[in-house]
């Protein structure tokens, strides 16, 4: 069964690249170039997943608005935002549109092509929990499933996209060892990336932490070298 | 056309001064006027006194008796010399008693030594005096001499010589102009004998006795009384009389020791005779009722002899206002003491008093004299004898038919016209000094103000703007309230502000647009790439596609350092601040930076420590960054860069120095704003001008600020952040 993927982007050129790797991958791609056409074509033909541009034409919170309604239908339904700005992606996170992942402009397409087949094996794990499981770890209060991509701290759990859970996951896999900032670059599979959008990354996944557990402080900051987790 | 705009330094308030200046034409045209208006009242004087002048002859017209020579009034003539004839009520009977001279005794004149100089030095007033009157009574005049002698002696008719007892010598002026000389003696009381005299009194000039002149005498206990009867035929027009007691007080020496005259001076030595008057009570009446203060009237005859005078020149002084009491008071007295040193400087004072006195006009103004005698009325203006004043006078004949009978001279000084000047003047600069100076201080007033209001304009404006060129606020709150035109101005530098901040904002804004805008044509050139390789395998490997990677790699970091600081300020609003040591994080900071750049050496250098700081340490480390980017961008190969950090003045300063280049002069101030970049273009880096104005942006986050310097140790440059110390 092909996976139904849904692009919304109103650029035609990097829509049609968009689609054209996705289809080249195997999955069958609907284009949208607006959110009306989008959020009627979306309602008829649900996808399995959705790859949302924020800016749509005049709208400049198209791609929020378009995620509201999608989770009106499908709440489980995996989200993915592309962005022109960093900034966008503190107002997602500030929304709270539970957004499984967010990728800034310029997108390596093969970096898109990993997240959306590792954004569909999560799905998969999260209905059929029958495929072959990576173990689950466990550092003190942090629980980390990398099969369904969940956090949980304290026994809560801590909601990370995509990105965030791949950034904690690579710190926490050594607790006490420095990953430097052109690892952790590496660990987020975007094409560009800045210290700052890794400050950024930190930072966010700090404060999700710290909504479970205020007193939270286990992610170092080593300046200028990068990050570690606090070994216990 | 600005006269004033060219001189430098002058303010607003000094150039409104100036122009208050023009005020001081306001005295100048009072006193212009006042001079003027001197003229003006001087020849209404004139006229006022040619009309007195012609009032006054009018009364006097046809009245020749008034020019009688021997008529007059001793109020108006007024000389001490002057002997009074007084009309006698009764019919005098010359008996040596002068009782039946009735209520006319009381004008008696005493006559002793102290009036006249004829008596030695050992002259004693109980030794001679006498008193004299003198009446008339039809065709006679009367004198009537009441003599005080302590020693009495009598004519011894064996003598030839007369002047060898008491007797009497008696002046005349006869009709002819020459003075005949009476002597009047006797054997015994009773008739006396009358001789008229040779110069010397010393023999008649003929042997018979004079009989026109009667005399009786008759002794009283210390003396003796004289009556003595004189047809007026006898006397001259002129009027003039004089007479002189002689006193012989040793029998056998018979010698005249003691002589009392009615003249001051000696009438032996051709000295003029006293001038008659016949007492007139109806001229005096008429003199008298002209008399008018601060003027004098003469009446002259043909003759030019004064027939009257009448007042005085002089005015009476007024008593002086009480000055006012109190502070103010003393305001106001200075305020005046200090007005009459400017009138005196300016005006001519009238005079307190003069000398002028009325013995003899016609030496004076023998010309308007005769003109006006001629029956042209005259004006004149002289000065007064002592030159202390000017004098008005006003000359008119006085008529009788067809003759002038006399001249009325009407005299007036000018010290009330100049008084009258002085006074108005005197109102004039007060009341224009007081204006000026109210005015002078309301223009300064008002100057103050309008320097104030602008002042405060500037400062307010000044203040909008911050000294590294941003606009802090846009709206002016000095003056804008303010109706007029320093309102206007407030009004519209805070519109100007506005679009200023709007323009800015539009510039500050433009990376992040710029960067927005180019990222969409930057994804569809990679992703096509991405498909390209895809799609054809074998350009996988080829250099080209290697290179258009790499050139969308650039471009996308371009982007990216685009977007940074507009990303930065849109995340300040949501940092949460902490304390912090900025030592500790430097340091760890430092050492990490060491790691990933080992072809520098980085120093670190703590004066102080610990300096804690309120703040996001993330963005702190992200400033240092940009700063350590920076130094590593202008050092020379193998040089190190310093790391200092300290305390001063309760602030952290923390340096960054390098080796290098240094900073152009004209750049230090902007180097901190967006899209200014300093050194040559680096193809391999991108050179946006965006990291030091991050750095900026995150210290003045933490209410700190940052400077650009040359290094004064080595060339270089050196960067300082001054971040305030936690509470």
């Amino acid at each position: 069964m092909t996976r139904h993927i849904a692009i919304v982007e109103d650029d035609a050129d990097q829509r049609e690249n968009f689609a054209d790797a996705l289809k080249a991958n195997g999955y069958s791609v609907t284009t949208y170039a607006n959110r009306p056409e989008a959020q009627v074509g979306m309602r008829h033909n649900l996808p399995d997943l959705a790859v949302l541009d924020i800016m749509l034409e005049d709208e400049v919170d198209g791609g929020f608005d378009l995620c509201r309604d999608l989770r009106a239908l499908a709440p489980k339904l995996p989200i993915i935002f592309l962005t022109a700005r960093d900034t966008d992606i503190d107002r997602v996170s500030g929304l709270r549109l539970d957004a499984w992942d967010y990728l800034t402009k310029p997108v390596n397409l093969q970096f898109l092509s990993v997240r959306v087949s590792s954004l569909f094996r999560i799905v998969d794990t999260l209905h059929t929990q029958t495929t072959e499981l990576e173990a689950i770890l466990r550092l003190g209060a942090l629980q980390l499933d990398p099969n369904s991509m969940s956090v949980a701290w304290n026994g809560k759990e801590v909601n990370l996209t995509l990105t965030e859970f791949w950034l904690v996951q690579a710190l926490a896999r050594r607790p006490g060892h420095v990953k430097t900032y052109e690892n952790l670059m590496q660990v987020t599979r975007q094409s560009y990336v800045e210290r700052n959008t890794i400050n950024g990354y930190v930072r966010r996944i700090r404060k999700k932490f710290k909504e479970v557990d205020p007193d939270f402080s286990m992610i170092q900051t080593v300046f200028g070298v990068g990050y570690r987790w606090q070994p216990e | 056309m600005r006269p004033f705009s060219s001189i430098p330094g002058l303010s607003i308030r000094s150039k409104l001064l100036f122009v208050a200046l023009a005020l001081l034409l306001i005295p100048w045209m009072g006193y212009e006027y006042v001079r003027d208006m001197k003229g003006f009242l001087l020849r209404g004087q004139e006229n006022a006194l040619n009309l007195t002048a012609r009032a006054i002859a009018t009364v006097l017209h046809d009245k020749p008796e008034l020019f009688d020579p021997e008529t007059g009034a001793p109020e108006v003539i007024g000389s001490t010399d002057d002997i009074f004839a007084y009309p006698l009520p009764n019919y005098i009977r010359l008996d040596g008693d002068l009782s039946d001279w009735g209520d006319q005794l009381e004008q008696a004149t005493v006559v002793d030594g102290s009036v006249n100089q004829l008596c030695g030095p050992d002259y004693e007033p109980w030794s001679l005096r006498y008193t004299q009157v003198v009446g008339y009574r039809g065709p006679y005049l009367y004198a009537g001499l009441d003599v005080e002698d302590d020693r009495i002696v009598i004519r011894d008719p064996t003598l030839r010589r007369l002047n060898h007892s008491d007797h009497i010598r008696f002046y005349l002026q006869n009709p002819g102009g020459r003075i005949d000389r009476y002597l009047l003696t006797g054997r015994e009381p009773g008739r006396m004998s009358v001789y008229l005299m040779d110069e010397d009194w010393e023999y008649p000039l003929t042997g018979e006795p004079n009989y026109d002149l009667s005399a009786e005498w008759r002794m009283k206990p210390g003396g003796y009384l004289v009556e003595i009867r004189i047809p007026r035929f006898l006397m001259g027009s002129q009027a003039r009389l004089g007479f002189v007691v002689a006193d012989v007080d040793d029998e056998d020496a018979r010698q005249v020791e003691k002589k009392l005259s009615s003249s001051p001076r000696d009438l032996e030595q051709n000295a003029p005779l006293n001038q008659l008057f016949i007492h007139s009570p109806e001229i005096a009446k008429i003199l008298r009722g002209l008399d008018r203060p601060v003027t004098r009237i003469w009446v002259l005859d043909r003759m030019q002899r004064v027939r009257a005078v009448v007042g005085n020149l002089a005015s009476e002084t007024t008593e002086p206002a009480s000055p006012p009491r109190g502070i103010f008071g003393y305001v106001i007295r200075g305020y005046q003491a200090v007005l009459q040193e400017v009138y005196n400087l300016i005006l001519e004072t009238p005079s307190d008093g003069f000398v002028d006195v009325a013995s003899d006009v016609s030496s004076r103004d023998e010309e308007t004299f005769r003109r006006a005698l001629n029956g042209i009325p005259q004006t004149q203006r002289r000065r007064s004898l002592d030159e202390g004043t000017e004098i008005l006078m006003a000359a008119h004949p006085i008529w009788s038919g067809d003759q002038a009978l006399g001249v009325v001279i009407v005299e007036q000084s000018t010290d009330e016209v100049l008084s009258e000047q002085r006074r108005v003047l005197e109102n004039v600069v007060a009341v224009t000094l007081l204006v000026l100076i109210i005015i002078t201080g309301a223009l300064l007033m008002f100057a103050s103000r309008i320097t104030i209001r602008i002042r405060r304009l500037r400062n307010s404006a000044e203040q909008a703007i911050g000294p590294d060129g941003r606009v802090r606020d846009t709206n002016i709150a000095a003056e804008s309230r303010s109706s007029d035109e320093i309102g206007d101005l407030s009004r519209s530098m805070s519109g100007m502000l506005g679009r200023l901040t709007q323009y800015t904002r539009y510039l500050e804004g433009l990376p992040d647009t710029l960067a927005h805008e180019l990222n969409n044509p930057l994804n569809v050139v990679n992703s096509s790439l991405d498909n390209l390789q895809a799609e054809i395998p074998e350009t996988r490997d080829s250099k080209y596609m290697a290179r258009a990677k790499n050139g969308t790699v650039r471009l996308g970091s371009i982007l990216r350092n685009l977007t940074e600081a507009a990303n930065l300020e849109e995340a300040l609003r949501t940092e949460v601040q902490e304390d912090f040591d900025l030592v500790e994080l430097a340091s760890s900071y430092v050492e990490g930076y060491q790691q990933s750049n080992p072809r520098h050496k980085f120093e670190l250098e703590v004066h102080n420590s610990p300096l804690r700081i309120r703040g996001t340490p993330d963005l702190i480390a992200q400033m240092l960054d940009k700063l350590a980017d920076n130094a590593l961008d202008f050092s020379r190969a193998e040089t190190s860069i310093v790391v200092r950090l300290d305390k001063v003045n309760g602030h952290a300063h923390l340096s960054i120095l390098n080796e290098g280049s240094e900073l152009p002069d004209t750049m230090t101030d902007r180097l901190f704003d967006p899209m200014v970049s300093v050194g040559k273009k680096n193809a391999k880096q991108s050179r946006l001008g965006l990291g030091l104005y991050v750095v900026r942006l995150i210290a003045e986050y933490h209410d700190g600020h940052v400077l650009a310097q040359n290094r004064t140790d080595t060339t270089g440059a050196e960067f300082t952040v001054i971040l305030p110390l936690a509470a």
